[in-house]
Protein backbone atom coordinates (compact mmCIF):
# COMPACT_ATOMS: atom_id res chain seq x y z
CA UNK A 1 0.00 0.00 0.00
CA UNK A 2 1.53 3.46 -0.84
CA UNK A 3 2.44 5.48 2.04
CA UNK A 4 0.74 8.42 2.90
CA UNK A 5 2.30 12.15 2.47
CA UNK A 6 1.49 15.57 2.76
CA UNK A 7 0.38 17.32 0.56
CA UNK A 8 -1.61 20.72 -0.93
CA UNK A 9 -5.11 20.40 -1.91
CA UNK A 10 -6.95 22.41 -4.05
CA UNK A 11 -10.44 22.54 -4.44
CA UNK A 12 -12.79 24.31 -6.57
CA UNK A 13 -16.15 25.78 -7.01
CA UNK A 14 -16.54 23.67 -9.77
CA UNK A 15 -15.56 20.20 -11.64
CA UNK A 16 -14.75 22.20 -14.94
CA UNK A 17 -12.41 24.74 -13.02
CA UNK A 18 -10.77 21.57 -11.54
CA UNK A 19 -10.27 19.86 -15.34
CA UNK A 20 -9.13 23.13 -16.47
CA UNK A 21 -6.24 23.40 -13.71
CA UNK A 22 -5.54 19.59 -14.78
CA UNK A 23 -4.86 21.04 -18.51
CA UNK A 24 -3.04 24.12 -17.16
CA UNK A 25 -0.85 22.14 -14.90
CA UNK A 26 0.13 19.53 -17.75
CA UNK A 27 0.73 22.16 -20.48
CA UNK A 28 3.18 24.20 -17.80
CA UNK A 29 4.55 20.71 -16.88
CA UNK A 30 4.04 21.32 -13.04
CA UNK A 31 3.36 18.33 -11.05
CA UNK A 32 -0.09 17.44 -9.29
CA UNK A 33 -3.19 15.16 -10.08
CA UNK A 34 -6.68 15.22 -10.12
CA UNK A 35 -8.04 13.12 -7.28
CA UNK A 36 -11.47 12.98 -5.84
CA UNK A 37 -11.97 15.97 -3.12
CA UNK A 38 -11.39 13.94 0.46
CA UNK A 39 -13.71 13.46 2.61
CA UNK A 40 -12.52 15.02 5.60
CA UNK A 41 -12.62 18.46 3.80
CA UNK A 42 -16.03 17.96 1.50
CA UNK A 43 -19.16 16.02 1.65
CA UNK A 44 -19.39 16.96 -1.88
CA UNK A 45 -17.81 14.98 -4.25
CA UNK A 46 -16.35 16.90 -6.87
CA UNK A 47 -12.28 17.21 -8.01
CA UNK A 48 -9.28 18.57 -6.53
CA UNK A 49 -5.90 19.23 -7.77
CA UNK A 50 -3.09 17.40 -5.42
CA UNK A 51 0.24 18.72 -5.14
CA UNK A 52 3.85 18.95 -3.61
CA UNK A 53 3.18 21.26 -1.02
CA UNK A 54 6.68 23.52 -1.55
CA UNK A 55 5.05 24.00 -5.47
CA UNK A 56 2.28 26.27 -3.87
CA UNK A 57 3.42 29.59 -5.28
CA UNK A 58 4.00 28.00 -8.93
CA UNK A 59 0.48 26.30 -8.48
CA UNK A 60 -0.95 30.06 -7.78
CA UNK A 61 0.63 31.26 -10.34
CA UNK A 62 -0.83 29.19 -13.00
CA UNK A 63 -4.32 29.38 -11.50
CA UNK A 64 -3.67 33.56 -11.82
CA UNK A 65 -2.56 32.68 -15.48
CA UNK A 66 -5.93 30.71 -16.73
CA UNK A 67 -8.35 32.67 -14.51
CA UNK A 68 -9.04 30.04 -12.45
CA UNK A 69 -10.60 30.79 -8.89
CA UNK A 70 -9.91 28.33 -6.26
CA UNK A 71 -12.62 27.50 -3.31
CA UNK A 72 -9.91 26.43 -0.96
CA UNK A 73 -6.01 25.41 -0.28
CA UNK A 74 -6.03 22.81 2.15
CA UNK A 75 -2.60 20.80 3.36
CA UNK A 76 -3.42 17.05 4.31
CA UNK A 77 -1.68 13.58 4.55
CA UNK A 78 -2.78 12.11 1.08
CA UNK B 1 -17.14 8.25 12.50
CA UNK B 2 -14.94 8.61 9.22
CA UNK B 3 -16.25 6.04 6.78
CA UNK B 4 -13.71 7.23 4.02
CA UNK B 5 -10.19 7.12 5.22
CA UNK B 6 -10.38 3.77 3.97
CA UNK B 7 -11.66 1.30 1.50
CA UNK B 8 -12.37 -0.98 4.11
CA UNK B 9 -15.01 1.62 5.91
CA UNK B 10 -16.09 2.71 2.41
CA UNK B 11 -17.46 -1.49 1.93
CA UNK B 12 -18.48 -1.50 5.08
CA UNK B 13 -20.82 1.46 4.65
CA UNK B 14 -21.71 -0.59 0.95
CA UNK B 15 -22.59 -3.69 3.05
CA UNK B 16 -24.42 -2.24 5.42
CA UNK B 17 -26.62 -0.12 2.83
CA UNK B 18 -27.21 -4.24 1.32
CA UNK B 19 -28.03 -5.15 4.20
CA UNK B 20 -31.13 -2.94 4.64
CA UNK B 21 -31.62 -3.26 0.79
CA UNK B 22 -32.17 -7.40 1.62
CA UNK B 23 -34.06 -6.70 4.61
CA UNK B 24 -36.45 -4.57 2.60
CA UNK B 25 -36.41 -7.41 0.03
CA UNK B 26 -37.54 -9.85 2.62
CA UNK B 27 -40.06 -8.26 4.25
CA UNK B 28 -42.07 -7.17 1.42
CA UNK B 29 -40.60 -4.88 -1.00
CA UNK B 30 -40.75 -5.94 -4.33
CA UNK B 31 -38.98 -8.87 -5.53
CA UNK B 32 -35.73 -7.68 -7.57
CA UNK B 33 -36.16 -4.26 -6.88
CA UNK B 34 -35.72 -4.16 -2.67
CA UNK B 35 -34.11 -0.16 -2.92
CA UNK B 36 -34.98 1.61 -6.40
CA UNK B 37 -34.90 5.46 -6.39
CA UNK B 38 -36.30 5.88 -9.67
CA UNK B 39 -39.03 3.25 -8.63
CA UNK B 40 -39.69 4.70 -5.54
CA UNK B 41 -39.82 8.22 -6.81
CA UNK B 42 -42.60 6.82 -9.46
CA UNK B 43 -44.76 5.60 -6.31
CA UNK B 44 -44.69 8.11 -4.71
CA UNK B 45 -45.57 10.22 -7.27
CA UNK B 46 -48.46 7.97 -7.82
CA UNK B 47 -49.63 8.31 -4.45
CA UNK B 48 -49.55 12.19 -4.20
CA UNK B 49 -52.00 12.18 -7.52
CA UNK B 50 -49.30 13.13 -10.23
CA UNK B 51 -49.73 9.68 -12.46
CA UNK B 52 -52.89 7.15 -12.27
CA UNK B 53 -51.37 4.23 -13.27
CA UNK B 54 -52.98 1.95 -10.45
CA UNK B 55 -50.66 -0.17 -9.95
CA UNK B 56 -47.17 1.72 -9.20
CA UNK B 57 -48.95 4.21 -6.38
CA UNK B 58 -47.63 4.48 -2.57
CA UNK B 59 -45.82 6.92 -0.66
CA UNK B 60 -42.58 5.29 -0.42
CA UNK B 61 -40.60 5.54 3.29
CA UNK B 62 -37.25 4.76 2.18
CA UNK B 63 -37.50 7.90 -0.33
CA UNK B 64 -38.63 10.39 2.46
CA UNK B 65 -36.03 8.32 4.87
CA UNK B 66 -32.93 8.83 2.64
CA UNK B 67 -33.44 12.12 2.08
CA UNK B 68 -34.24 12.88 6.07
CA UNK B 69 -31.51 10.58 7.12
CA UNK B 70 -28.72 12.97 4.92
CA UNK B 71 -30.86 15.73 6.38
CA UNK B 72 -29.91 14.73 9.93
CA UNK B 73 -26.37 13.50 9.87
CA UNK B 74 -25.05 16.33 7.77
CA UNK B 75 -26.73 18.71 10.45
CA UNK B 76 -25.31 17.10 13.24
CA UNK B 77 -22.06 16.69 11.71
CA UNK B 78 -21.90 20.86 10.35
CA UNK B 79 -21.78 19.50 7.15
CA UNK B 80 -25.26 21.09 5.87
CA UNK B 81 -24.71 23.62 3.21
CA UNK B 82 -27.36 25.17 1.92
CA UNK B 83 -26.25 26.45 -1.74
CA UNK B 84 -27.65 27.41 -4.84
CA UNK B 85 -27.94 28.54 -8.49
CA UNK B 86 -26.21 26.02 -10.61
CA UNK B 87 -28.07 26.34 -13.52
CA UNK B 88 -31.43 25.03 -11.44
CA UNK B 89 -34.08 24.75 -14.85
CA UNK B 90 -30.96 23.09 -16.45
CA UNK B 91 -31.26 20.19 -13.82
CA UNK B 92 -35.03 19.98 -13.69
CA UNK B 93 -34.93 19.00 -17.25
CA UNK B 94 -31.45 16.30 -16.40
CA UNK B 95 -34.39 15.04 -13.46
CA UNK B 96 -36.13 14.39 -16.18
CA UNK B 97 -34.16 12.23 -18.26
CA UNK B 98 -33.11 10.28 -14.82
CA UNK B 99 -36.67 9.42 -14.60
CA UNK B 100 -36.94 8.49 -18.09
CA UNK B 101 -34.35 6.64 -18.91
CA UNK B 102 -34.48 4.62 -15.68
CA UNK B 103 -38.51 3.82 -16.15
CA UNK B 104 -37.66 2.94 -19.84
CA UNK B 105 -34.86 -0.25 -18.12
CA UNK B 106 -37.09 0.01 -15.13
CA UNK B 107 -34.52 0.48 -13.02
CA UNK B 108 -32.14 3.26 -11.56
CA UNK B 109 -28.39 2.37 -11.21
CA UNK B 110 -29.07 1.42 -8.02
CA UNK B 111 -31.62 -1.25 -8.97
CA UNK B 112 -29.30 -2.63 -11.90
CA UNK B 113 -27.01 -3.41 -9.37
CA UNK B 114 -29.43 -5.15 -7.44
CA UNK B 115 -31.13 -6.99 -10.67
CA UNK B 116 -27.99 -7.60 -11.71
CA UNK B 117 -26.63 -9.76 -7.94
CA UNK B 118 -30.06 -11.61 -8.82
CA UNK B 119 -28.51 -12.70 -12.32
CA UNK B 120 -31.12 -10.80 -14.14
CA UNK B 121 -28.78 -10.58 -17.45
CA UNK B 122 -31.01 -8.07 -18.96
CA UNK B 123 -29.43 -5.62 -16.34
CA UNK B 124 -25.56 -6.57 -17.10
CA UNK B 125 -26.36 -5.74 -20.75
CA UNK B 126 -28.05 -2.22 -19.33
CA UNK B 127 -24.54 -1.89 -17.65
CA UNK B 128 -22.71 -1.35 -20.99
CA UNK B 129 -25.33 1.45 -21.63
CA UNK B 130 -25.03 2.74 -18.11
CA UNK B 131 -20.96 3.00 -18.57
CA UNK B 132 -20.79 4.24 -21.94
CA UNK B 133 -23.08 7.37 -21.25
CA UNK B 134 -21.22 7.75 -18.21
CA UNK B 135 -18.27 7.67 -20.46
CA UNK B 136 -19.72 10.22 -22.96
CA UNK B 137 -20.60 12.83 -19.60
CA UNK B 138 -16.52 12.18 -18.81
CA UNK B 139 -15.88 13.09 -22.32
CA UNK B 140 -17.96 16.33 -21.84
CA UNK B 141 -16.24 17.10 -18.49
CA UNK B 142 -12.93 16.79 -20.53
CA UNK B 143 -14.41 19.47 -23.07
CA UNK B 144 -15.09 22.06 -20.53
CA UNK B 145 -18.29 21.26 -19.64
CA UNK B 146 -19.94 22.81 -16.96
CA UNK B 147 -23.71 24.41 -15.25
CA UNK B 148 -22.04 26.79 -13.47
CA UNK B 149 -20.79 27.34 -9.63
CA UNK B 150 -23.17 27.37 -6.72
CA UNK B 151 -23.31 29.52 -4.19
CA UNK B 152 -24.22 29.72 -0.27
CA UNK B 153 -28.27 30.78 0.19
CA UNK B 154 -30.72 31.20 2.96
CA UNK B 155 -30.32 28.12 5.23
CA UNK B 156 -34.48 27.80 4.63
CA UNK B 157 -33.52 27.12 0.98
CA UNK B 158 -31.65 23.72 1.50
CA UNK B 159 -34.33 22.72 3.90
CA UNK B 160 -37.79 23.03 1.88
CA UNK B 161 -36.98 19.11 0.02
CA UNK B 162 -36.21 17.74 4.00
CA UNK B 163 -39.77 19.53 4.58
CA UNK B 164 -41.91 18.72 1.82
CA UNK B 165 -40.75 14.96 2.26
CA UNK B 166 -41.46 15.73 6.00
CA UNK B 167 -45.33 16.36 4.53
CA UNK B 168 -45.37 13.90 2.64
CA UNK B 169 -44.62 11.40 5.73
CA UNK B 170 -47.24 13.17 7.78
CA UNK B 171 -49.81 12.35 5.06
CA UNK B 172 -49.29 9.26 4.85
CA UNK B 173 -49.31 7.68 8.53
CA UNK B 174 -52.18 10.84 9.61
CA UNK B 175 -54.32 10.70 6.55
CA UNK B 176 -56.02 9.13 3.99
CA UNK B 177 -55.27 11.57 1.02
CA UNK B 178 -52.44 9.34 -0.71
CA UNK B 179 -53.41 6.99 -3.64
CA UNK B 180 -52.18 3.16 -2.38
CA UNK B 181 -51.88 0.68 -4.98
CA UNK B 182 -53.95 -2.34 -4.25
CA UNK B 183 -52.30 -4.59 -6.66
CA UNK B 184 -48.89 -5.17 -8.62
CA UNK B 185 -45.69 -3.41 -7.32
CA UNK B 186 -47.12 -0.36 -5.42
CA UNK B 187 -48.98 -2.83 -3.18
CA UNK B 188 -46.17 -4.75 -2.34
CA UNK B 189 -44.07 -3.39 0.57
CA UNK B 190 -42.19 -3.52 3.65
CA UNK B 191 -44.02 -2.54 7.22
CA UNK B 192 -44.03 1.51 7.07
CA UNK B 193 -41.84 1.69 10.17
CA UNK B 194 -39.20 -0.31 8.87
CA UNK B 195 -38.86 1.42 5.15
CA UNK B 196 -38.53 4.69 7.15
CA UNK B 197 -35.23 3.21 9.27
CA UNK B 198 -34.28 1.56 6.49
CA UNK B 199 -34.04 4.65 4.36
CA UNK B 200 -32.43 6.77 7.46
CA UNK B 201 -29.88 4.23 7.53
CA UNK B 202 -29.04 4.16 3.83
CA UNK B 203 -28.98 7.91 3.58
CA UNK B 204 -26.91 8.33 6.67
CA UNK B 205 -24.29 5.63 5.06
CA UNK B 206 -24.55 7.32 2.20
CA UNK B 207 -24.06 10.74 2.76
CA UNK B 208 -20.79 9.52 4.79
CA UNK B 209 -19.48 7.07 1.96
CA UNK B 210 -20.86 9.48 -0.85
CA UNK B 211 -22.14 6.57 -2.19
CA UNK B 212 -23.04 7.32 -6.18
CA UNK B 213 -23.22 4.44 -8.64
CA UNK B 214 -22.54 7.13 -11.84
CA UNK B 215 -19.54 8.99 -9.78
CA UNK B 216 -17.79 5.61 -8.67
CA UNK B 217 -17.36 4.95 -12.53
CA UNK B 218 -16.77 8.70 -13.40
CA UNK B 219 -14.11 8.40 -10.45
CA UNK B 220 -12.27 4.91 -12.41
CA UNK B 221 -12.35 6.54 -16.08
CA UNK B 222 -11.32 10.14 -15.22
CA UNK B 223 -8.68 9.62 -12.21
CA UNK B 224 -8.58 5.46 -11.58
CA UNK B 225 -9.71 5.92 -8.34
CA UNK B 226 -11.65 2.50 -7.08
CA UNK B 227 -13.04 4.39 -3.85
CA UNK B 228 -16.43 4.79 -4.55
CA UNK B 229 -16.34 1.70 -7.00
CA UNK B 230 -15.51 -0.36 -3.48
CA UNK B 231 -19.24 0.97 -1.74
CA UNK B 232 -20.76 -0.46 -4.95
CA UNK B 233 -18.90 -3.68 -4.97
CA UNK B 234 -19.51 -4.52 -1.61
CA UNK B 235 -23.31 -3.46 -1.95
CA UNK B 236 -23.24 -6.04 -4.85
CA UNK B 237 -21.50 -9.16 -2.80
CA UNK B 238 -24.05 -8.90 -0.09
CA UNK B 239 -27.20 -8.60 -2.37
CA UNK B 240 -25.55 -11.71 -3.76
CA UNK B 241 -25.41 -13.63 -0.80
CA UNK B 242 -28.62 -12.57 0.17
CA UNK B 243 -30.66 -13.52 -3.64
CA UNK B 244 -28.36 -16.81 -3.82
CA UNK B 245 -29.31 -17.45 -0.10
CA UNK B 246 -32.98 -16.37 -0.80
CA UNK B 247 -33.62 -18.59 -3.79
CA UNK B 248 -33.98 -15.46 -6.05
CA UNK B 249 -30.51 -15.86 -7.67
CA UNK B 250 -32.10 -16.23 -11.77
CA UNK B 251 -29.19 -16.61 -13.78
CA UNK B 252 -31.52 -15.57 -17.40
CA UNK B 253 -32.86 -12.98 -19.33
CA UNK B 254 -36.53 -13.47 -19.89
CA UNK B 255 -37.99 -14.36 -16.27
CA UNK B 256 -41.27 -13.37 -15.56
CA UNK B 257 -42.27 -11.82 -12.24
CA UNK B 258 -38.91 -9.86 -11.79
CA UNK B 259 -39.75 -6.46 -13.14
CA UNK B 260 -37.58 -6.67 -16.09
CA UNK B 261 -38.31 -6.84 -19.79
CA UNK B 262 -35.11 -8.16 -22.63
CA UNK B 263 -35.17 -5.67 -25.11
CA UNK B 264 -31.67 -5.27 -24.99
CA UNK B 265 -31.06 -2.07 -27.43
CA UNK B 266 -33.82 0.02 -25.30
CA UNK B 267 -31.63 -1.29 -21.89
CA UNK B 268 -29.17 -0.09 -22.93
CA UNK B 269 -30.05 3.29 -24.40
CA UNK B 270 -32.45 3.46 -21.24
CA UNK B 271 -29.01 3.52 -18.86
CA UNK B 272 -26.99 5.63 -21.37
CA UNK B 273 -29.29 8.40 -21.04
CA UNK B 274 -29.26 7.98 -17.45
CA UNK B 275 -24.97 7.76 -16.81
CA UNK B 276 -24.75 10.66 -19.15
CA UNK B 277 -27.55 12.54 -17.58
CA UNK B 278 -26.04 11.85 -14.08
CA UNK B 279 -22.35 12.84 -14.68
CA UNK B 280 -23.96 16.09 -16.13
CA UNK B 281 -25.97 15.97 -12.72
CA UNK B 282 -23.11 15.90 -10.81
CA UNK B 283 -24.70 12.22 -9.40
CA UNK B 284 -26.96 9.37 -9.79
CA UNK B 285 -30.45 9.44 -8.66
CA UNK B 286 -29.44 8.32 -4.94
CA UNK B 287 -27.22 10.98 -5.28
CA UNK B 288 -29.55 13.39 -5.54
CA UNK B 289 -31.58 12.60 -2.88
CA UNK B 290 -28.46 13.12 -1.03
CA UNK B 291 -27.04 16.31 -1.85
CA UNK B 292 -30.42 17.81 -1.81
CA UNK B 293 -30.78 16.55 2.14
CA UNK B 294 -28.19 18.17 2.62
CA UNK B 295 -28.81 21.51 1.60
CA UNK B 296 -28.22 21.39 -2.36
CA UNK B 297 -30.91 23.19 -3.74
CA UNK B 298 -29.73 22.57 -6.92
CA UNK B 299 -30.24 18.70 -6.52
CA UNK B 300 -33.55 19.61 -4.62
CA UNK B 301 -34.69 20.90 -8.08
CA UNK B 302 -33.12 17.62 -9.97
CA UNK B 303 -35.34 15.55 -7.09
CA UNK B 304 -38.58 17.20 -8.78
CA UNK B 305 -37.62 16.65 -11.97
CA UNK B 306 -37.31 13.42 -11.51
CA UNK B 307 -40.70 13.12 -9.53
CA UNK B 308 -42.09 15.42 -12.73
CA UNK B 309 -40.30 12.51 -15.26
CA UNK B 310 -41.16 9.64 -13.73
CA UNK B 311 -45.19 11.09 -13.45
CA UNK B 312 -44.72 12.13 -17.36
CA UNK B 313 -43.65 8.50 -17.97
CA UNK B 314 -46.63 6.99 -17.01
CA UNK B 315 -49.26 9.85 -18.23
CA UNK B 316 -47.67 9.64 -21.54
CA UNK B 317 -47.18 5.57 -21.77
CA UNK B 318 -43.19 5.54 -21.86
CA UNK B 319 -42.42 3.67 -19.11
CA UNK B 320 -41.94 -0.04 -20.35
CA UNK B 321 -43.38 -3.34 -18.98
CA UNK B 322 -42.02 -6.26 -17.22
CA UNK B 323 -42.10 -9.88 -18.47
CA UNK B 324 -44.71 -11.89 -17.05
CA UNK B 325 -46.58 -15.08 -16.67
CA UNK B 326 -50.40 -14.61 -18.16
CA UNK B 327 -52.09 -16.63 -15.12
CA UNK B 328 -54.78 -18.15 -17.62
CA UNK B 329 -52.62 -19.38 -20.38
CA UNK B 330 -49.47 -20.11 -18.06
CA UNK B 331 -47.22 -17.94 -21.15
CA UNK B 332 -44.95 -15.86 -20.43
CA UNK B 333 -45.30 -12.19 -22.03
CA UNK B 334 -42.73 -10.89 -23.38
CA UNK B 335 -41.99 -7.05 -21.84
CA UNK B 336 -41.78 -4.41 -24.09
CA UNK B 337 -40.78 -0.66 -24.50
CA UNK B 338 -43.62 1.15 -26.30
CA UNK B 339 -43.17 3.54 -28.95
CA UNK B 340 -43.42 6.47 -26.87
CA UNK B 341 -40.60 5.29 -24.48
CA UNK B 342 -38.21 4.45 -27.36
CA UNK B 343 -39.15 8.14 -28.85
CA UNK B 344 -38.35 9.84 -24.94
CA UNK B 345 -35.41 7.98 -24.78
CA UNK B 346 -33.46 9.19 -28.12
CA UNK B 347 -35.11 12.86 -27.60
CA UNK B 348 -33.63 12.46 -23.61
CA UNK B 349 -30.25 11.15 -25.30
CA UNK B 350 -30.13 14.15 -28.03
CA UNK B 351 -31.26 16.72 -24.98
CA UNK B 352 -28.42 15.33 -22.95
CA UNK B 353 -25.79 15.90 -25.69
CA UNK B 354 -27.20 19.79 -26.00
CA UNK B 355 -26.42 20.19 -22.48
CA UNK B 356 -23.21 18.49 -22.56
CA UNK B 357 -21.82 20.32 -25.16
CA UNK B 358 -23.72 23.67 -24.67
CA UNK B 359 -22.97 24.66 -21.20
CA UNK B 360 -19.33 25.91 -20.84
CA UNK B 361 -17.22 27.00 -18.32
CA UNK B 362 -16.48 30.74 -19.04
CA UNK B 363 -20.26 31.19 -19.78
CA UNK B 364 -22.15 33.35 -17.17
CA UNK B 365 -18.93 35.07 -15.16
Amino acid sequence: MRKKEQKLVITFHTTADAMAMEKACRESGVPGRLIPVPREISAGCGLAWCAPPDRRESLLEIMSQHGIEQEDLHECMI
Amino acid sequence: MNLSDSKKKLALAGAVCGLVAACLAYFGNPANMAFCIACFIRDTAGALGMHSAETVQYARPEIIGLVLGAFIISAATREYRSTAGSSPAVRFVLGMILAIGSLVFLGCPLRMIIRMSAGDLNAWIALIGFILGVGTGVIALKKGFSLGRAHLTNRMSGAVLPVLMLGVLVLALATTLLKSSESGPGSMHAPVVLSLIGGLVFGIFAQKSRMCFAGSIRDVLLMKNFDLLTIIGSFFVVMLIYNIASGNFVLAFDTPGVIAHSEHLWNILGMYAVGFAAVLAGGCPLRQLILAGQGSSDSAVTVIGMFAGAALAHNLGLAASGTALNAETQEIVAGAVPVNGKAAVVICIIVCFVVAFGNKRNEGR
